[in-house]
């Protein structure tokens, strides 16, 4: 009986940290093992295989592993084993979590007990206060891409908050919570907030998320004066009434940065340096992809599909594919998306495992769908 | 196109309430903000006005630009009634009035819907106050549009059990179109973010 079933399979090379898959469904059955792991001597706490099942708990999972002796044996998962997700709305966020503290600088690093993200995810900052006139508030409500994952309880954000205006937090402020975005690129290119621009011959623009742009998008500006670098305006052309000025992106120099092809050598320099006291009605600066003048799709290469489909890149040049089917370069995208996640949980009795392996380990999987569940 | 607006489009953060959250609740200055912005864009409005009558508690409407904002601001913006906000019963004549249209405040026509984008619990104060973000998007004519692909304009599709499996069990309901949405010009539009400085009924 196999009428409606949605079979997958495939593997991924493990960073240590959660994995999402994305598929065109959401599947009710996951199975995964870990080659490299199967493939080494038995060692404690190594597991080698994982299941789980709906009407399983969200999060939980069966997996075999080697306990101290080393035995294999079976445990199960209660917190960052296999979930499901759908990801067809925005906005929407994970657990709020406590920070610590933060340290300021030429990127900004924050303190949060078992933050549990890794570089590349999404964060939104609330409540960035140490009194009601001093810590780093500037940064609330700008989302963040983790670019450093320094340890379990630090991470780094690309904003330079080395200046006067802020301050840095102490104590666990109890205003200061982040919280990651769960589907930060489900419409890209999108919205991006600038963190730093270089001003030039052309211009050089940083993003406090990744941009996704490639060359040859068309962009705008939108800075409010406090950001100083005002003259990037997109403004009415005076010579085309009617028709905005827009920049043209000659460069992507990687995920959080790239080039215009504006001459801004004589334009205001960019600052972050706001009072804490100006943050009510503080809008942000921004940069939005305003069409596209492209032509052609993803690139066919070696071991590619046969048609690429459009993909984002959320840190480095690790690019995500997007479920759809060709589309034209830098064109908007619709990336809201199903799947499932491996989590980076460890078992009940195998207490220091890590179900998705160490970086490096190779992951094979199958996933699918059942046309009946007995029960529902 | 409701999340791709809120990816896509540029935002404003109200700074015109007095609740001293980033963003502030909607103040009459932010209305005013987003209007001067767009006409300076040379973004074009919906509306044309509704001219003044002689009837009782009534007043004159400006030509105006549509805004999307959540049923649950309309506390708010009853708190604004008297400040320069009418509500569509204060038309000269409410004949052009959309059913979901709340009322006017300067060049802005306000429609709501529960369906309109929120992030609950987006912004702390000092206090460690939580307050959610609405997204009010406000347009220009030539903002945006919708494309409906020739020959694939909503097909109705149907397959009786026979024609739907092999096993003959099930039948095939299904609607199929091929569209897309496209933010034309992204000057002509604004995602107004704001707080809310009413308690929230349920």
């Amino acid at each position: 009986m196999a009428e409606y079933s949605r079979l997958a399979r495939g593997s991924f090379t493990s960073t240590g940290a959660a994995q999402i898959i994305n598929l065109p469904f959401q599947p009710s059955y996951v199975e995964y093992f870990n080659f490299s792991l199967a493939n080494t001597a038995a060692t404690s706490q190594n597991v080698i295989s994982g299941k789980w099942q709906y009407p399983m708990a969200q999060n939980s999972a069966v997996i075999e592993g080697y306990n101290a002796t080393p035995t294999l044996i079976y445990d199960t998962v209660s917190v960052g084993g296999i979930s499901t997700f759908s990801a067809g709305q925005m906005l929407q966020f994970g657990a709020a979590k406590q920070i610590v503290a933060s340290t300021k600088g030429t990127t900004t690093s924050f303190q949060v007990t078992a933050h549990g993200y890794k570089e590349g995810d999404v964060v939104l900052f609330e409540g960035l206060f140490q009194s009601s006139t001093t810590g780093m508030p500037q940064m609330n409500g700008i989302p963040f891409t983790v670019i450093t994952r320094t340890d379990a309880n630090n991470f780094i954000v690309n904003w330079n908050s080395n200046n006067a205006a802020y301050t840095n937090l102490a104590g666990s402020p109890a205003s200061a919570k982040v919280k990651q975005i769960l589907y930060p690129f489900l419409y890209f290119p999108g919205t991006s907030v600038i963190s730093a621009i270089t001003t030039g011959t052309t211009t050089t623009i940083d993003t406090a998320e990744a941009h996704n742009f490639v060359v040859g998008q068309q962009v705008a500006f939108h800075i409010p004066s406090q950001w100083g670098t005002v003259e990037l305006n997109t403004i009415p052309n005076n010579l085309t009434p009617g028709s905005p000025v827009y920049a043209y992106v000659i460069a992507v120099t990687d995920f959080n940065t790239f080039v215009v092809n504006v001459d801004s050598s004589a334009y205001t320099a960019y600052t972050t340096n706001i009072a804490v006291t100006a943050v009510p009605g503080l809008s942000f600066p921004q940069v939005c992809a305003v069409g596209d003048v492209n032509t052609g799709g993803v690139q066919i290469s070696s071991g590619s599909a046969l048609y690429p489909p459009p993909y984002s890149v959320g840190i480095g040049t690790t690019r995500t594919n997007t479920i759809n089917g060709p589309a034209v370069l830098g064109s908007f995208v619709n990336n809201t998306s199903q799947g499932f996640i491996i989590g980076a949980g460890a078992g009940t009795v195998l207490t220091t495992a890590n179900i998705v392996g160490v970086a490096g380990n190779i992951i094979y999987w199958r996933a699918q769908l059942a046309d009946i569940g007995l029960p529902v | 196109m409701r999340d791709y607006i809120v990816s896509a489009a540029s935002q404003i953060n109200a700074g015109g309430g007095s609740n001293g959250f980033n963003p502030t609740n909607l103040g009459l200055t932010d209305f005013s903000l987003v209007a001067t912005t767009l006409d300076t864009n040379n973004a074009y409005k919906f509306m044309s006005g509704i001219e003044g009558m002689d009837r009782f508690g009534t007043g004159p409407i400006r030509s105006a630009y549509f805004m999307l904002s959540s049923t649950e601001l309309q506390s708010d913006f009853d708190a604004l009634v008297g400040q320069g906000v009418l509500n569509n019963w204060n038309y000269p004549t409410n004949a052009s009035a959309l059913p979901s249209e709340w009322g006017s405040v300067y060049n802005i026509r306000i429609l709501t819907s529960s369906e309109a984008p929120v992030a609950r619990n987006a912004v702390a104060n000092s206090a460690g106050t939580l307050n959610d973000v609405y997204y009010n998007t406000v347009v220009g004519k030539q903002a945006i549009t919708h494309i409906n692909q020739d020959g694939f304009s909503m097909n109705l599709i149907y397959r009786d059990p026979y024609y739907s499996g092999m096993l003959a069990q099930n039948a095939t309901l299904a609607v199929k179109f091929a569209q897309a949405q496209a933010l034309t010009q992204d000057t002509a539009i604004r995602n107004l973010l704001s707080t809310r400085l009413s308690n929230l009924g349920v």
